[in-house]
């Protein structure tokens, strides 16, 4: 790919390098500049809007991170880094750090897991494809502030829906709303509901572009489902793995509008009675349009964008191991496969029988 | 979600500066310029609550035909402080008349410069139509008048008459306002009765303790700060005992534990959950509006009673405000002052229950015996006229609200559920204190 996209322009090298440069002609210059400029032109959109609307505010939000700045009076004194150690000492932002990862993580594994298995179900050969791949996408079209007032009232700690069923077989209703971990677990469940379907989606888009052959003979091969799943589709999907990963991961972290919803009564921003459930991001919004604290707020930004950072970039090499760790198992299969066929190949000249690859050794064990 | 994550991390994560890019990257440019008396004219204003003025908005458009009014209502007073909070931030998107709740005024006064004075457009010629100290409330340190009052706050107490019937309490209004004591009303009658209801029903006598702190803290002279602007909560002994009377409620049970502005959505308006409710003017349509939503209607038994324990109090009331960056502030100015001139002000009280704040209005209530169906045909506008008497507002600082929402707030919901007692209740709202108001 990449040498066919070279060779042109060295082929056009040559060729001019044959006339005199002075005849080139300002069309030819033109084409020249065209071809060396205007790829630049056609990304350009994308970097002056992520400039604009990214990298601004980013920078813009460090400046005034470093000042005393009230959300109403505006920039204050020079603090210098001031700002970091109040956060840092607060035992909100913990609580709030903590909340968030607890979400995160009730969110994400579950989340993924089931978008693989969501996805390898619809990659099957089924009657009304479109249908189903369709239908799992639909919770995400629901906007996330619907999401959260139809979960908010099926978590109800009065006459929720949860509750209700859960009385049907006899469990003591739970306070979804004051207890910590049930409430992660609620506001965990909005998330998933809304974003499966969608990563399944992304799944299944990759796993449609594994060839079909590899499949086939692994069938041959007597690979089962579950095997040809772990060993072949998981391998196979693996970029894609990462990248629903790491999205999850940014979107996770970010999570806002689940928990504001989902206590009504919290004006203030505080997540829950005793802040059972408030979100860094939660945390944030009140720090800087509750309380005012401008400054300590973009703090709070700061350290969640690095947070995000650290934490994506976990994810990447940890989802790069476990995925090429199933990559290099198989790959040890198949170089000791590979020997044990020349060793078969060897002896089976030495006694002149005939012997086809290798697989019957996984056959017989 | 997860769509073009590139461009909104930096976004998301740094919200807070977006606001501070539109302060110094964009303005809104919307509308024409120049004004005169017959150009049309497109005004926009945002109330929140139950304001009650979409009649007004209809007759005030027939009367002015070069005026087109385009409202936004927020839900709750919380929800449109952020809004409004947010848009003086970014120094744009404001409406041209924005409604300013009382409980905000200590924030907003410190910015009253981005508000229009109104004594540009005449409001002292209107001066003698409010309540002094409504008047007072809208000026600022530099003798700059900034809002036109809607609104006051006089509380009474909502009961429910089935219930108290039910529980072999009097049900009949003049008669539940002597069971409290009338005139002589105290908390601790209040609760006493309450534990009476529960020993009856086993049921609880009021719907959170969040209303009821409130009222109790607006009752004061001086609430959470002294009248010279002094953080006032540690040490306060006025306030530490009322603080001792509402645990002892919540730990008898009175307390149904609600979620506030939710109520089990309407339904514990409904089902007997609780059997009192406090209930300044504005609050009448959010009894009414959640009853309604949870399935109930004016046979539920709500009444409004001309008693409330502990004296007058004001909670709560609003303003109309023009902030300067209205591109038609006199008309603006103009459209303000005529909602809030006695006779809008009733037709506001009629549409919401809100109580007016000019002295026209509240003396036309007072004689006036229109009854309200909802509330048993109680003569609420003459009820709230006598409860406003004696009212005197109380001053409010710039970090009321969040002594309110964040230091009290999760306290007293603590109360409710058991988890705190008067003292480590009390112990934690100072230590919360401590941590978010500097």
């Amino acid at each position: 790919m990449t040498s066919t996209l070279h060779r042109p322009p060295a082929d056009l090298d040559s060729h001019e390098a044959e006339q005199p440069p002075a005849r080139k002609s300002l069309r030819q210059r033109f084409s020249r500049l065209d071809n060396h400029a205007s790829p630049y032109l056609y990304i350009s959109p994308f970097f002056l809007l992520f400039g604009l609307v990214g990298l601004f505010p980013l920078l813009y939000t460090l400046v005034v991170s470093l000042h005393d700045w009230d959300l109403l009076q505006g920039q204050g004194d020079f603090v210098g880094l001031a700002n970091f150690g109040e956060v840092l000492t607060d035992r909100f932002f913990w609580n709030s750090i903590f909340n968030t990862v607890s979400i995160f993580l009730l969110s994400a594994i579950p989340q993924i897991f089931i978008a693989l298995v969501l996805a390898a179900i619809l990659d099957q050969n089924l009657r009304a494809k479109t249908f189903w791949r369709m239908s799992v996408l639909l919770p995400y079209v629901v906007t996330p502030v619907a999401v959260a007032l139809i979960f908010s009232s099926i978590f109800n700690e009065q006459s929720g829906l949860a509750n209700n069923l859960l009385g049907l077989v006899g469990i003591d209703p739970i306070a979804w709303k004051h207890d910590v971990f049930a409430s992660h677990f609620a506001i965990a469940t909005m998330v998933n509901w809304r974003w499966t379907g969608y990563n399944a989606l992304i799944l299944l888009a990759a796993m449609q572009a594994v060839p079909r052959d590899i499949y086939e003979s692994a069938a041959i091969d007597g690979a089962g489902a579950v095997r040809r799943f772990f060993s072949l589709t998981i391998p196979s999907i693996r970029p894609t793995l990462v990248f629903v990963v790491i999205t999850a991961t940014i979107g996770g972290l970010q999570i806002f509008t689940e928990p504001k919803l989902f206590d009504a009564s919290s004006a203030g921003g505080i997540g829950g009675a005793d802040r059972q459930f408030q979100t860094t991001v939660l945390y944030l919004w009140e720090m800087a349009f509750f309380r005012q604290n401008l400054g300590e707020a973009s703090a709070i930004a700061w350290l969640l964008f690095l947070l995000i950072v650290i934490i994506g970039l976990l994810n990447f090499l940890l989802s790069r191991r476990i995925a090429s760790g199933e990559q290099k198992v198989a790959d040890r299969r198949t170089r000791k496969a590979l020997q044990r066929q020349t060793a078969d190949a060897a002896s089976a000249r030495a006694t002149g029988t005939a012997t086809h690859g290798d697989d019957h050794q996984g056959d017989r064990a | 979600m997860k769509l073009s994550r590139r461009t909104t991390i930096a976004a998301a994560v740094a919200g807070a500066a977006s606001i501070a890019l539109l302060a110094s990257g964009c303005s809104a440019g919307a509308g024409g310029s120049t004004e005169s008396g017959d150009e049309k004219v497109e005004l926009t204003i945002t109330t929140f609550g139950t304001f009650g003025y979409d009649e007004l908005y209809k007759q005030y458009e027939s009367e002015n035909p070069n005026v087109t009014i385009t409202a936004t209502n927020i839900d709750t007073g919380g929800n449109a402080r952020t809004d409004t909070f947010t848009k003086i931030a970014a120094g744009s998107g404001l409406s041209d008349i924005v409604a300013l709740e009382e409980g905000w005024l200590g924030s907003v006064m410190e910015v009253s410069d981005q508000f229009v004075d109104l004594r540009d457009y005449g409001v002292d010629d209107r001066k003698a139509d409010w309540v002094d100290w409504k008047f007072a409330q809208s000026t600022d340190a530099d003798g700059r008048v900034i809002g036109y009052g809607t609104d006051v706050g006089p509380v009474g107490l909502c009961y429910n008459g089935k219930l108290f019937e039910a529980a072999g309490l009097p049900s009949d209004r003049t008669e539940v306002a002597t069971l409290f004591g009338g005139a002589d009303a105290t908390w601790d009658k209040y609760f006493e009765v309450g534990n009476q209801y529960k020993a009856a029903t086993g049921k609880a006598w009021y719907d959170q303790s969040g209303f009821v702190w409130n009222s109790m803290v607006n009752q004061l002279p001086e609430g959470y700060y002294t009248a010279d602007g002094e953080l006032n909560v540690e040490g306060n002994t006025a306030l530490q005992e009322r603080w001792g009377q509402l645990a002892g409620a919540a730990a008898d049970g009175l307390s149904a534990a609600q979620a506030q502005w939710d109520w089990n959505g309407g339904k514990s308006f409904t089902d007997g959950t609780f059997a009192t409710f406090v209930c300044p003017g504005w609050m009448l349509g959010v009894v009414q509006g959640n009853t309604e939503a949870g399935g109930g209607d004016a046979t539920t038994g709500w009444d409004f009673a001309d008693v409330f324990p502990g004296g007058a109090v004001n909670w709560g009331g609003a303003f109309l405000a023009v902030p300067e960056t209205s591109e038609h502030k006199e008309e603006a100015a103009k459209l303000a002052s005529w909602l809030t001139e006695a006779e809008q002000q009733l037709g506001q009280f009629a549409a919401a229950g809100t109580f007016p704040s000019t002295v026209a209005a509240q003396e036309e209530l007072a004689a006036s015996g229109e009854q309200n169906a909802f509330f048993n045909d109680a003569p609420v506008g003459a009820i709230l006229a006598g409860r406003s008497e004696g009212v005197v507002a109380q001053f409010k600082g710039p970090d009321d609200s969040v002594i309110q929402e964040n230091v009290f707030g999760p306290v007293t919901q603590k109360l409710d559920s058991g988890e705190a007692d008067a003292q480590s209740g009390w112990d934690e709202a100072i230590s919360l204190l401590n941590e978010l108001v500097e």
